[in-house]
């Protein structure tokens, strides 16, 4: 079974679903694939309001958001396939495709990549100790709650402060489970502060920084855990370990973009972000194979990830469509002093008014951010922000045409 | 399940109790393998390296060597034949000094004196051609040296001595033993199992077995050894196992660095003294001291996540090891019961050895019995059809008939519902996840069970189990508490 | 006593420090009126929305979800909960359908977030 389509997204979540739309609206024939039974991704399970403050100007949950999305997907003529996995994909953009419904080829014309992230794994972070049942990522943890209607545990400790951490201590809490304490090793919480506030400090649910956990203990389920203080390298501080008696540890330490199927096309990543390299149209180094949402950066709000797709996904229609020139050396956009990352790191020379995205490495207070030109030393843009967190990803625009490398910074 | 006598009770369902079950399943026997566990291979034989040794390691005219040059002209074939992954890689021991080339040339005269085939001594240019990523002067490279699923290999045995008529009983630990004229009554949590032999193969706990019927005559300290796993990434930069020369001294560990068939690559084992026959803790240092040196060894695998640690221990005679080296192989019958035959300390070599320690069983029971061989003895399995491996026809023509072969269940591992149904359904009735992954490879990847945990809840459920019945890997290790809401 | 507070309704996340004594509060750190209603807001009537997973009568297992119309004073999380707990609507469950009108007398609904048909 081989199939042919203009555009093919692969994942049915914020960022996938808008990519569909995006490339739909943009007229071309689009095919959209998810794995799970419904479309709406990681929203499904994400049953808290804060979603849709952009794109519809309220605040709703992500089933809501996901659904409203779906449906316009659905009443535009897009062909969505669920329980379709997408299981390699070639330079060439033929993907090899499983489901319930058989399994064969889809060869498209241009793909969006919106696969989304997984969770770091207590093996990645090295936690020493036994191996007890109870030990969960917190996304994981999430899908059982709301999604199963399971009862993970009584007793909960959370290792993470990132927004899953935060909210899952909220929910747990609201099904009568008690959550011991929140436990981060950064010494500034990795969440929105909105979240520490609802999720922790109305519950009198304590939150401590620099603290980590440094054994599990517990042979078939986990019974206590040992969290001690770290240093400035975080490194565990002797004479700090303290037991808590607990039968849950849930872990919230970061999120990975999925990239299996970019590496296996050839798609350039970004050590910095875990994503695709991309120009200002979202497009990858592969031609014709455009990223946007989690799989590209790990967004704080979902609405981000959609506006993402709706460009990723008109960008692909028209490259669907042989409507884009062949991208000669592009500028590279890089990250300097107190940012963590930029996207996109590489922009067609000439174009005006591009979109940047960024993080700061650590909180700023009243810090300049400044693009500049790394040949010229011009500086292209400069603004002062009282406020920045690593947790919140900040958009600028550079109004003036990008004709050479540039440089992002944070000053004092 | 049938009730009255058995000719056989094996105790231990690891490697070497159901290479034993297997050998038995030959002849007119009625067998049974009784695992304290909820699964096979939940004890030694989980926490092993899964290398097939070629037998040039181990002290000439021993036990061990003798079972190890056996074991290795069967194991491949057999492994085949039972459809369970592995290969032959070959093995590289590197030397750096002077010094450690001697200790090369050392290695290939004791594996000469043992018959091992296939010993050339290579240098730095040869190693550089064989693994392109692994630095050192001088290498001892071994053409018969393997890899294979150490888990794989157990269940399938199991399963084919099952097919070929023996009884397979989990959770039942032997607490006790009534040892009469002619025949063991052993106290299982579910009663009493009669038999005329006993093998006991139970591992870290084989002197405890013993000490069933009378005082055990040697005793199993703990020899634990941890692991860090790398991610399957790792497989594209080392595809044999590559060992160090052992260090002179304990400022090194001398870790081995192991691919195994699905790519990632085994880090370790460590080893120190255990005071927990239980102990399978990760520890700090050791993690630190494993990535320290492997990446020392083969540098580009410093760039490779961790996806998982694991660690078990190794059941060392004590007081039996001589200045020659560690004690060897200890299968004995029971001076004071006949008929009761002990194994004790299997640890490397015992995976490759175990075919040739199942004769050998085999043999002490047929000198005084008449062992009349099975007919229609089946020698092989079909082997499990595993969607990551089939190529895009097959796959087709599967999901055209059943679409479980369509649903993708893992997918780091690409594991469809058709294997996880197949995988449930085995004729033990191992139900935990753990179970579920061994027979699967479900969990075993770069997400540790994130994606495919709630999903095999889900299948579990639709199985009949409740949920606060579903185990991690048996006993009390439940997975969840039940329902939020009723 | 003294509670601190980041104001969250502009970037400019003004760290405020509220003071409460005998009944009155005093609002310290502000930049703007806004910043002075949420402090009292927050520290004298906070308000909350909240959500939870239900399961749907009539499938095997199969779960909605809910949230609310608007937010209630945060004492009433646990009360709310507690209502929301005696739910199991039927299937069909639509986006959108009330399953609890002014719920407690709060003036807010309880609404379905995901369609189970």
């Amino acid at each position: 079974m081989i199939r042919d389509v203009d555009v093919a997204v692969i994942g049915g979540g914020p960022a996938g679903l808008a990519a569909a739309l995006g490339a739909r609206r943009a007229e071309a024939r689009v095919l959209l694939l998810e794995r799970d039974d419904c479309l709406g991704g990681i929203l499904n399970q994400c049953i808290h309001d804060g979603f849709g403050l952009v794109l519809y100007n309220e605040s709703i949950s992500g089933p809501e958001y996901a659904e409203r999305l779906a449906e316009d997907a659905v009443r535009e003529g897009i062909v969505v396939e669920t329980g379709a996995m997408v299981l390699d994909l070639a330079a060439g953009r033929t993907m090899r495709v499983n489901s319930r419904g058989g399994y064969g080829l889809v060869r498209a014309k241009a793909v969006v990549l919106a696969m989304g992230c997984r969770e770091r794994t207590r093996d990645m972070i090295e936690i020493p100790g036994d191996r007890p049942a109870g030990v969960w990522t917190a996304g994981t943890a999430q899908n059982l709650v709301n999604l199963r209607n399971l009862r993970i545990g009584n007793e909960i400790v959370i290792l993470g402060s990132g927004d899953i951490g935060l909210i899952m201590a909220r929910r747990l809490t609201f099904e009568g489970l008690r959550v011991k304490g929140v436990f981060e090793i950064l010494p500034w919480a990795g969440g929105l502060e909105r979240n520490i506030r609802q999720c922790l400090f109305d519950f009198s649910i304590p939150l401590e920084l620099s603290t980590t956990v440094i054994d599990i203990r517990g042979r078939e389920r986990v019974s206590s855990v040992v969290v001690a203080r770290v240093d400035d390298r975080l490194k565990p501080l002797a004479g700090t370990e303290r037991e808590i008696a607990c039968d849950t540890l849930l872990l919230s330490v970061g999120l990975i973009p999925e990239n299996e199927l970019s590496r296996r096309a050839g798609v350039v990543l970004s050590p910095a972000t875990g994503g695709a390299v991309v120009d200002e149209t979202f497009m990858t180094t592969v031609p014709g194979i455009f990223s946007c949402g989690n799989v590209l950066q790990i967004h704080d709000v979902a609405d981000g990830a959609s506006l993402e797709g709706f460009e990723a996904g008109k960008n692909a229609a028209r490259f669907a469509r042989g409507a884009v020139a062949a991208r000669e050396a592009p500028a590279g956009i890089a990250a300097g002093a107190g940012i963590k990352y930029v996207l996109p790191q590489i922009v067609r020379r000439g174009t005006a008014g591009a979109g940047l995205h960024f993080r700061v490495a650590e909180p700023r207070r009243n810090v300049w951010i400044e693009v500049c030109g790394r040949s010229s030393g011009t500086t292209l843009f400069r603004r002062k922000y009282p406020r920045l967190l690593p947790s919140e990803l900040q958009r600028i625009m550079v109004k003036t045409a990008i004709e050479e490398d540039l440089e992002v910074s944070a000053h004092d | 399940m049938s009730a009255g006598l058995f000719d056989v009770a094996v105790i231990g369902g690891g490697v070497v109790g159901c290479a034993v079950l297997r050998e038995l399943s030959r002849y007119r026997l009625r067998l049974v393998l009784l695992e304290r566990r909820s699964d096979l291979a939940e004890g030694v034989s989980k926490g092993n390296s899964g290398v097939i040794h070629a037998g040039f390691n181990v002290r000439p005219g021993s036990l061990k060597a003798r079972t190890n040059a056996a074991g290795l002209r069967a194991i491949y074939g057999l492994a085949s034949a039972l459809g369970v992954p592995h290969k032959k890689t070959g093995k590289l021991v590197v030397a750096f000094d002077e010094d450690g080339r001697r200790h090369l040339e050392a290695l290939r005269s004791q594996g000469e004196r043992n018959g091992t085939p296939g010993l050339d001594i290579v240098d730095a240019a040869a190693i550089r051609n064989l693994e392109p990523e692994v630095r050192g002067a001088w290498a001892l490279f071994s053409s018969w040296t393997g890899v294979i699923s150490p888990y794989e290999f157990t269940i399938a045995l199991a399963e084919n001595a099952w097919r070929n008529g023996a009884e397979v009983r989990l959770e039942s630990g032997v607490t006790a033993a009534d040892c009469r004229p002619d025949r063991f009554i052993l106290e299982t949590p579910a009663g009493p199992v009669s038999a005329r032999w006993v093998v006991n193969c139970a591992g870290l706990q084989a002197d405890e077995v013993a000490g069933l019927a009378g005082p055990a005559d040697f005793r199993i300290r703990p020899f634990k050894g941890e692991y860090l796993v790398l991610d399957k990434a790792a497989g594209d930069l080392l595809r044999m196992p590559v060992y160090p020369v052992p260090p002179r001294d304990e400022s090194s560990l001398g870790i081995h660095l192991t691919p195994t068939t699905e790519g990632p690559v085994l880090l370790g084992p460590s080893g120190e003294t255990a005071e927990d026959k239980d102990d399978a803790r990760s520890t700090r240092g050791i993690m630190d001291r494993l990535k320290a040196e492997a990446f020392r060894l083969v540098p580009a695998l410093g760039r490779i996540p961790v996806i998982h640690a694991y660690a078990g221990s190794r059941p060392k005679l004590d007081g039996l090891a001589t200045a020659d080296g560690p004690a060897d192989f200890l299968v004995a019958e029971s001076r004071r019961h006949p008929r009761w035959i002990n194994l004790g300390g299997i640890e490397s070599p015992g995976l490759t050895a175990a075919p040739a320690l199942a004769e050998h069983v085999a043999g002490l029971i047929g000198a005084r019995e008449d062992l009349r061989p099975r007919e229609g003895f089946e020698p092989g399995l079909p082997g499990r059809p595993r969607f990551a491996r089939l190529d895009d026809a097959d796959r087709a023509a599967r999901a055209a008939a059943d679409p479980d072969w369509g649903e993708m269940v893992c997918r780091c591992e690409h594991v469809s519902r058709a294997e996880v149904r197949e995988a449930v359904g085995n004729p033990f009735g191992a139900r935990s996840m753990d179970a579920i992954k061994r027979r699967t490879r479900c969990g075993m990847g770069r997400c540790q069970g994130g994606f495919c945990t709630p999903r095999i809840i889900g299948i579990l459920q639709a199985e009949g189990l409740k949920p606060e019945d579903i185990t991690k890997k048996g006993g009390s290790s439940r997975l969840v508490f039940g329902r939020i809401k009723p | 006593m003294i509670d601190r507070l980041t104001c969250l309704l502009c970037p400019l996340g003004c760290e405020l420090e509220v003071e409460t004594a005998g009944g009155r509060l005093e609002v310290r750190g502000h930049q703007c009126d806004k910043g002075l209603d949420f402090a009292s807001e927050e520290i004298l009537r906070p308000k909350r929305n909240l959500a939870a997973s239900i399961p749907v009568a009539g499938t095997d297992g199969r779960t909605t979800a809910v949230r609310l119309s608007g937010r209630v004073p945060r004492e009433m999380i646990f009360p709310v909960l507690a209502e929301i707990a005696k739910l199991r609507p039927a299937i069909p469950v639509r986006r959108g359908d009330v399953l609890i009108r002014d719920v407690l007398g709060t003036g807010v609904d309880v609404i379905a977030t995901r369609t189970v048909v």
